[in-house]
Formats: structure tokens, C-alpha cells, sequence
């Protein structure tokens, strides 16, 4: 015990020296949440209020009120710059087709496969359907027949979303950059500490004093683990403040992340930090060399960022809300949510996180005792 | 006293020791010779118990290292090459660091810390971060660490690479001190003068074996020679692999 605190300050003092490491973490638990705000904000102005579209409408004279239902549909014709590359063609017969009372064709000329114009040319078609089912109301009324005969089936729809809940996606986000805090804000010490020792010569010397290999891992993920801490606990700090400025009152709810919750997220961090630190050593100390490790770290980075992933769209099944990662980053959404606290999924994973952690220590350990680790043979 | 009985060990498909034995007694000097590649490192390496051994053992003041690596090593002192320094610490912290790892409580260890430091005459230095070190400063971070704890028996790998004239009369007189003490050192070396200014006992060693063990002047004798150096070259029987 008293070698691994020995250990522990000297990889916790070596750390804090290696400035360049401890910024680039730092950097990223400050940056992330003013990066989110920045997008939130640009989203939401999208979501409140949808940009006017301007298109090419060839032929507009010959369909007066269609063109004045797409103007209060904030659909207009346009020669300006940024019209869209989309074109409303409306046939020469229209005027005399509608007032036959017949199918008068439109034409919506436009490239499907851009992306960019997908969601404008969706907008044009829904306002064409609606224009549509109104004239044919209005025709069959003429005719005596009751419009609704056209409607099989009513669908009403009972919008049970709370305030809370309604940023969902916005809160998978904003928890999403919290829980990869714990992997990226330490994952530049992590390389150094195991990979950067042995390419500096000093793991040999360690492993020839009286300790065991385990005491290094445990120690060096130790410090590894408090710098990730440390990470979090600036990107809730940050986070609590910058998330406050976004005008989330254009959707009519509010995300906001009080002490309980700073708290509750350290406490449930805690694990994760400490499993994210021993896999980080593990892998590390797998590859050959410095670069080589920062290639393997990035790449298994995937896993708990998959994982995080699933949570924050909301893809995965019932069991993704029982592993590692997920499990918290999901009690995190709920607590925000003000819904109670998943508690048996959270304990499970905690448990697993834990285990995994063990398990990770115990490989690193044992690699340290193999020549071909320490040496490179 | 450490000794070294029968050790065979491959790495790779080369046999890097062969059978090698030897002991090195306390109070006195004992000097690795070899070649390039001999398996010096590899020997003072399985020593340590970094490398296990196909076969034999090694014996530090009796205790098997194979068998009990912690007891052993609590007297052990260690130089390696190459030297393994934390570039971000003082070599105050870093001695300090390596005589608590070594079992020293900290007071104990601060106190040690600071007379080494003292004695290698390393008082300039020694709250200066390693970075940036010339190679004799590493050298003598190095060497602080490997005495501070006052181990029985001190290994040193080449010891005097990178050294100017000042530092190595200073790692001389301090070798025949801790000599003086009744400490066991054993170092590696190639250098040939270094050896016989300050070896008590020799062994020349080349692709893994023993090849002679003795006095530099009974080896000087034994081959009649002048000179270690042609001493060393006819007990190896070759010139390969000398250069420096």
C-alpha cells in the first residue's frame, strides 16, 4: 500500500508536468460544451422557424391560388442567388383540367440525391399534398358527398412529451460529449505513462525494484483515472454554464444541469474512469511503440463511443441499457429528464465496469512479467 | 555477494548465455568483459529477474531470484543501460522516488537523497528537471539512484559510456569506496582501461560462456601479454566485435 502511493504521486507529479498532455484534455472538456452550445443554438433557430424556400415556378399565372397556398407556406418563386435547384413546373392545361374538375399535373423537376435539397423538395411535396386534399374536399362537397368519406381511418395524435423529455436528442448529445470525457481527456497520459515509459527506458529500471507489476498498473491507472476526473469535473462545470445560454425556450423545454446532477455524474464516473484508465494502459502496453499505441487507443476508443452512441440516438435494444457505458450514460439522461433513476440497470453495469476494470489490471500485470513486453523481443 | 551458476537462456534463436557461471564477492570489484553481444546485458538482466532464465539460477546473498525476486532485489542496486530517466523530475524527486521504491521511509529517503547528491558533487543540478541533461548529468541521476538505498551489491551496465574525465575519476573513486564498505559491485564494460585500473576480479565473457576469469594481471600472465587488451583478444580468440 505504501509503494502504491509512492507510485501514485510520482505518475501523478510526472503527468502534471507533461503540460502539453494535461492542455490537450483540458482543452477538450472546455471546448466540447461551447462546441455543443454553438450547434445547439444553430439547430434549434432551424427548428423554430423553417427558412423560406425559394424554388423556379414556371407557368405561375395559370394557377393563382396555388400559388398564393404555397406563398403562405412561405414557398415563393424566385430569381434570386440562392434559389433552390428545384423547379415547379405547372402544365398549360392547368387551368382548364381544374376547372373540368379533372387531375391538372404539376411537375416537381429536381435532383433527388442531393442531400442538400432533399429536405426542401419533401417540404414542397407535403405542401402540395395538403393543397391537394383541400381542392379535393372542396370537390367533393360540391358534388354532395361528405369529405370525411375519404378519411378511413382518423388519426389523432396525444403528445405526451414533456418539456424535459422533448430534448432527448439534444441531452444523448450533450451526455455523449460528458461520458467521452472520461476517455479522451487522459487518453494522451495514458500513452505516455505506459507505452512512453517503456520507449524512454524506465520501465525496466521500475520493474527491477521490489514491486509488483500490479502495483505499477493499479498506480498508474490510479493517476491516469484522477486526471479523467479532473476532466469531468470542468466539462460539467463548463457545461452547467454554457448549456444555460442556448435558447432552448424556442422548443419549449429547458436543459438544466444543477449540483445534484455534477454530483451524481462523479459519482458514476468514477468507475468509468478507472475501467477507461486500465484499458488504456492495457492496450498501451500491447503495441510496440508510442505511435503504435496512439493508433490502437484511438481505434478501441470506438467501443465506448458505439456504445455511447446507441444511447444518445436511441437505437439500441433493451439489452444495450444494460452494459457499461450505456447503462450511465442513460441513468444521466434520466436524471436530467427528471425521471426516476434506472437503479438495477446502473448497478449491473457499474458491477460490470468494475469487473472489466479488474480484468484489465490483471492482463496488464501479466504482460509486464513477459520479456517481450518490457524489452520488445 | 551475487553469484551466477549455469544460466542458459535464448532469445529469438540465439543463445544468449550459454552455460555461464561466475560469482562476485563482497569488497571487491568485479569486472563483466565482453565482446558486443556476448550477453552481458542479458546477464545482468536475468539477475535482476527481468529475464527468466531456460536454465540455472542466480543467487543474490543467497536468496534465489527466480524464487523470491522481492527479497532479492531489496538488496540490489541497479545502473542501467540505458539509463531510464523521468525527463519531467528533478533528479532530487527521481532518487527520492527510486530509494522509497527501494524501501526507504521518506524521511529516510530524503536524507539519503541528499547526501548522494552531495557526494557526486550533484548540488547544481539537483532541482533541475532532467530534460535537457548533458549525457554525464544522466549519468550521474543514473548512478545517485542505483546507490541511494545502500544496497549490498551495486550493478552497473557500462557505467562509464559518455563520461568526461572528471566524472569518471569521480564514478571511480566512488566505486573503490563502496568497494572499501565491503559493498559487491559488479560491472559491464568494454572499455578495456577502465577495467584494469579498477577490477579486483575479471570475467571475460563471449558468446554467452566464461572464457577466462581472474585478476586483470594473472589474465595478463596466463596469455603472457602486456596488456589486458591483448590479453582479452587472445582469450577470445578473435578481434571481432571490439570496437568501442
Amino acid at each position: 500500500m505504501k509503494l502504491l502511493t509512492v507510485l501514485f504521486k510520482k505518475e501523478v507529479l510526472d503527468a502534471g508536468r507533461d503540460k502539453r498532455s494535461v492542455m490537450a484534455g483540458l482543452y477538450y472538456a472546455i471546448g466540447s460544451p461551447i462546441l455543443m452550445c454553438v450547434l445547439f443554438s444553430i439547430m434549434l433557430k432551424q427548428f423554430a422557424s423553417p427558412d423560406e424556400l425559394k424554388i423556379t415556378i414556371s407557368n405561375a399565372d395559370v394557377a393563382p391560388s396555388l400559388i398564393q397556398y404555397l406563398d403562405a407556406k412561405e414557398i415563393k418563386h424566385s430569381t434570386d442567388e440562392d434559389v433552390k435547384a428545384i423547379t415547379l413546373e405547372i402544365s398549360e392545361n392547368y387551368r382548364q383540367k381544374m376547372s373540368e374538375g379533372r387531375s391538372a399535373q404539376v411537375t416537381i423537376i429536381a435532383d433527388k440525391s442531393d442531400d442538400k435539397l432533399r429536405k426542401s423538395i419533401a417540404q414542397l411535396e407535403r405542401s402540395l399534398m395538403q393543397y391537394n386534399s383541400e381542392i379535393a374536399s372542396l370537390r367533393l362537397l360540391s358534388r354532395g358527398i361528405d369529405p370525411t368519406v375519404m378519411r378511413a381511418v382518423n388519426v389523432q395524435v396525444n403528445d405526451q412529451a414533456t418539456p424535459e423529455s422533448k430534448g432527448g436528442m439534444f441531452l444523448g448529445i450533450a451526455t455523449l460529449s460528458i461520458v467521452l470525457t472520461l476517455f479522451y481527456a487522459a487518453m494522451n497520459l495514458a500513452i505516455d505513462t505506459s507505452a512512453g515509459e517503456r520507449e524512454r527506458n524506465s520501465l525496466a529500471l521500475l520493474l527491477s525494484h521490489p514491486l509488483s507489476s500490479m502495483q505499477i498498473v493499479l498506480a498508474k491507472s490510479g493517476a491516469i483515472a484522477t486526471y479523467s476526473m479532473l476532466g469531468l469535473a470542468l466539462i460539467l462545470v463548463v457545461s452547467k454554464f454554457a448549456y444555460a445560454m442556448v435558447p432552448w425556450e424556442q422548443l419549449g423545454f429547458s436543459v438544466n444541469l444543477g449540483i445534484d446532477f455534477i454530483l451524481l455524474c462523479m459519482v458514476i464516473g468514477l468507475p468509468i474512469a478507472l475501467m477507461s484508465a486500465s484499458l488504456q494502459v492495457f492496450v498501451s502496453f500491447m503495441a510496440k511503440s508510442f505511435k503504435e499505441a496512439q493508433t490502437y487507443v484511438t481505434m478501441v476508443l470506438f467501443v465506448p463511443m458505439g456504445l455511447s452512441m446507441v444511447t444518445t440516438y436511441d437505437i439500441g435494444t433493451e439489452v444495450v441499457q444494460w452494459l457499461p457505458i450505456a447503462a450511465q450514460q442513460h441513468a444521466m439522461i434520466e436524471f436530467i429528464k427528471g425521471n426516476p433513476l434506472p437503479v438495477p440497470q446502473l448497478v449491473i453495469s457499474t458491477i460490470v465496469t468494475l469487473l472489466l476494470f479488474a480484468l484489465f489490471s490483471w492482463l496488464s500485470s501479466r504482460m509486464l512479467k513477459s520479456e517481450k513486453v518490457v524489452f520488445g523481443l | 555477494m551475487i553469484s551466477v551458476n549455469n544460466l542458459t537462456k535464448k532469445i529469438g534463436s540465439v543463445n544468449a548465455l550459454n552455460g555461464l557461471s561466475f560469482s562476485a564477492q563482497n569488497g571487491k570489484i568485479t569486472g563483466l568483459l565482453g565482446p558486443n553481444g556476448a550477453g552481458k546485458t542479458t546477464c545482468l538482466r536475468t539477475v535482476f529477474g527481468l529475464l527468466k532464465a531456460d536454465s540455472g539460477n542466480t543467487e543474490i546473498d543467497g536468496i534465489d531470484v527466480a524464487k523470491d525476486p522481492m527479497q532479492a532485489k531489496q538488496q540490489l542496486g541497479l545502473f542501467p543501460d540505458p539509463c531510464g530517466l523521468y525527463e519531467r523530475l528533478t533528479p532530487r524527486e527521481y532518487v527520492e522516488f527510486f530509494a522509497q521504491l527501494s524501501g526507504m521511509d521518506i524521511d529516510g529517503a530524503k536524507e539519503a537523497t541528499t547526501d548522494v547528491l552531495s557526494k557526486l558533487k550533484m548540488e547544481d543540478i539537483a532541482d533541475r528537471r532532467c530534460q535537457g541533461f548533458s549525457q554525464g548529468q544522466h549519468m550521474k541521476t543514473a548512478l545517485a539512484q542505483a546507490i541511494v538505498h545502500k544496497p549490498t551489491n551495486i550493478i552497473l551496465d557500462e557505467p562509464t559510456r559518455g563520461l568526461d574525465v572528471m566524472s569518471t575519476r569521480i564514478l571511480r573513486d566512488l566505486l573503490q569506496m563502496l568497494k572499501e564498505q565491503g559493498h559487491c559491485v559488479l560491472f559491464s564494460s568494454h572499455v578495456m582501461q577502465e577495467v584494469a585500473a579498477l577490477c579486483d576480479h575479471v570475467v571475460v565473457m563471449a558468446k554467452g560462456k566464461v572464457v577466462a576469469e581472474g585478476s586483470p594481471e594473472s589474465l595478463c600472465e596466463r596469455t603472457g601479454k602486456q596488456t589486458l587488451e591483448e590479453a582479452f583478444i587472445e582469450l577470445i580468440g578473435s578481434d571481432e566485435g571490439i570496437a568501442a
